[in-house]
């Protein structure tokens, strides 16, 4: 079922108010205009009626009756009367509808003279109506009724005057009306624009602003939004400072916990290696407790690692990719010092990663780490952006990670107790951080017959 | 080689001495911060092992100390926060490796004695001098190719010259960094060790890899084999 326009509540406020606006303003004007258009009609008809009136007195007064029956009219003061085709009629006529009389200007007038020999009106009324003729066009008639005493008999006086001249003053006031009417519309259109741009400006901003808190440019709402809109933003900042502070604690927290955990685990280790060297165990107990602190262990990183990192980009921040993979790069020569890598940092200019920095460090921390020790002496590092992702791309010299092992390495939340010892979490955790962030990771060779780790964030 | 260790878990702590004092250390430990930092301004260290997250100072806070105060000694940073953030930020703020809880003591022993020799200015694990060589994983010395035994105090004393060579070590410093705090210190004793020590390094007095700078102690005087 198709809905009605405008009841689905998606629908854009400005499209609304624009709709809204726009069918008002056609009602409105269209309304107006006939009102304006009818009312011009009748007062043009009106001023014709009271022209054809006067002239109807105008011929009552000159009108003589002769012997004959008929009507003489000398000294007729209208010139219009007296020529011929002049759009002026007058016309005389008795109860029968006999003509007594016309002016010299119908001498080729053909009309019907019945509808104005009308027997039901009262004699001092008078009738009125138009006439369609062949030659004359449109006609508009007045006709009197009088009662001539001296002959004791009722006469129609009738004067037709040619409508052409008010059906011209009448488009012409048409003309002017929709001529203003149309610019009415566009100046209304162009007030209704700019008003409704000013009205919705503050929700315009609010759609900037959220997103660019989205994109990490801003950190919150500004503070000048319209009163109506104030709660919404007062929440809506209240909501991502605290969703950023629970972040945080969020990770204090497991980083407090992981210290918590894992030094009673260091402890451990400690112990079972003083017990070895003592011989305290047989060695088959040694290694199964060995192994289990191990398996311990493995999960304890793995899942914290998997719960430190952030859930969301939403509410990300732009990090610049370079002070991030200097930092790394700075530390991991001083941890790998031995080996003398060489680390070539391609990057482009501004290249920066949306989200959080631990996130990015923890990506960038294992890749690199792989880099470091399983190459032997070239790193490099290729950075790009497309549109909002980052690429990412860290190559080694070393042996490369073998295509049967790629897949492995790639499974989401490959479980940490399935890992062996070295190898697999850090990877497994970037692979987990990539995809929170809507990206993917690709295991290539390098062209130095290395590792390639390709990836997409964001 | 005297080494402090900072760590606040009393048992690690324990066992951590103890198996750093079995592999021929001398360990001085604390539990706090602010402790560690004073110790580490009271007596001169070889290499540090500090915990990250110590009471009173923490460590990244301790490690900016140590540095700010101009004190070079190797650190190697315990943490059971396995994330970059802190790892990064505890290299950054002057320490040199780090380790991550929980771990094997070899790891510990390892990663300190290539601080060790780092610090020395040494890539590779062995000491090399001439046709002197002591590596120092295998704590074995040998004299142009020939495997020499050595005591545990002598290769203390030799490994010490080795990191410090063509200066001079008085007694004083040799005896603060090969004994404990509370050892009886006869330096009659360390006269002996030197002495058996050239015997082992130059049996036919050809070469005289250690001096004795008159009234002010001994120096290592074989130009090092870099590598």
């Amino acid at each position: 079922m198709s809905r009605l326009p405008g009841t689905d509540i998606s629908w854009s406020m400005r499209r609304r108010l624009v709709l809204a606006f726009g069918v008002l303003l056609i009602v409105f004007l269209g309304l107006a205009g006939f009102v304006l258009d009818r009312a011009y009609k009748q007062s043009v008809a009106a001023a014709v009626a009271e022209r054809l009136q006067l002239q109807v007195y105008a011929l009552l007064g000159v009108a003589e009756p002769e012997a004959d029956g008929k009507f003489f009219l000398p000294d007729l003061e209208e010139a219009r009367f007296s020529q011929i085709d002049s759009g002026l009629y007058g016309l005389i006529y008795n109860k029968d509808g006999t003509e007594l009389w016309r002016s010299p200007s119908a001498l080729n007038l053909n009309v019907d003279p019945a509808p104005m020999v009308d027997s039901e009106l009262l004699p001092g009324q008078t009738s009125y109506g138009e006439h369609s003729t062949q030659d004359q066009g449109a006609l508009a008639w007045a006709s009197y009724r009088t009662y001539w005493e001296p002959l004791d008999q009722l006469f129609f006086f009738v004067v037709m005057e040619s409508t052409a001249p008010s059906a011209v003053e009448i488009r012409e006031f048409q003309s002017t009306l929709y001529l203003w009417f149309g610019a009415l519309t566009v100046l209304l259109s162009v007030a209704q624009y700019l008003l409704l741009r000013w009205g919705l400006r503050p929700l315009q901003q609010l759609a900037q602003d959220v997103s660019a808190i989205e994109s990490g440019t801003q950190d919150q709402l500004e503070q000048h939004y319209p009163r109506e809109l104030l709660p919404v933003t007062d929440n809506l900042n209240l909501l991502i400072k605290n969703e950023r502070e629970r972040q945080n604690r969020f990770r204090t927290t497991l980083g407090d916990l992981a210290h918590s955990l894992k030094t009673p685990l260091a402890v451990l280790s400690t112990a079972l290696q003083e017990a070895r060297s003592a011989q305290h165990f047989t060695e088959q107990q040694q290694r199964d407790m060995s192994e289990q602190l191990q398996r311990m262990n493995q999960i304890v990183s793995y899942q914290l690692k998997r719960a430190v990192k952030s859930n969301q980009a939403v509410l990300a921040r732009p990090v610049l990719l370079a002070p991030v993979l200097e930092r790394i790069t700075g530390a991991l020569h001083k941890v790998y010092r031995d080996k003398e890598v060489s680390v070539e940092l391609m990057l482009v200019e501004g290249a920066q990663f949306f989200g959080e920095e631990s996130d990015l460090m923890e990506v960038c921390g294992n890749l690199l780490d792989n880099a470091f020790k399983y190459g032997h002496r070239r790193v490099q590092v290729k950075a790009e952006r497309k549109g909002k992702s980052l690429l990412l791309e860290i190559n080694d010299d070393g042996a490369g990670i073998a295509e049967s092992q790629r897949n492995f390495v790639l499974q989401r939340g490959a479980r940490a107790d399935t890992v062996k010892s070295g190898q697999g979490i850090g990877l497994a955790v970037v692979v987990d951080i990539v995809s929170a962030y809507g990206g993917e990771l690709k295991i290539e060779r390098s062209e130095w017959g290395g590792a390639s780790i390709k990836l997409r964030l964001g | 080689m005297r080494l402090l260790v900072a760590e606040d878990e009393d048992l690690l702590r324990a066992r951590l001495v103890k198996a750093l004092e079995d592999n021929s250390y001398v360990v001085d430990s604390c539990s706090n911060g602010k402790t560690a930092l004073f110790q580490a301004g009271e007596y001169g260290y070889d290499a540090a092992i500090i915990d990250l997250g110590l009471p009173g100072l923490d460590g990244i806070s301790l490690i900016k100390a140590i540095r700010a105060k101009g004190m070079l000694f190797p650190i190697l940073i315990l943490t059971a926060r396995d994330n970059w953030t802190d790892k990064v930020a505890g290299l950054d703020a002057g320490a040199d490796d780090y380790v991550v809880k929980p771990f094997q003591i070899e790891e510990i022993r390892a990663r300190l004695n290539a601080l060790l020799r780092r610090a020395a200015g040494f890539a590779k694990p062995a000491l090399d001098f001439a046709h002197l060589s002591l590596d120092t994983t295998s704590k074995k010395l040998t004299v142009s190719g020939d495997d020499v035994e050595l005591t545990a105090f002598e290769y203390k004393v030799l490994e010490y010259l080795m990191l410090h060579p063509g200066k001079v070590v008085s007694k004083t410093e040799l005896t603060e960094h090969l004994y404990e705090q509370d050892h009886d210190r006869d330096s009659n004793v360390l006269e002996v060790f030197i002495r058996r020590l050239r015997q082992k390094l130059d049996p036919d007095e050809t070469l005289k890899p250690i001096d004795t700078v008159r009234g002010q102690g001994y120096r290592f005087n074989v130009p090092a084999t870099r590598n």
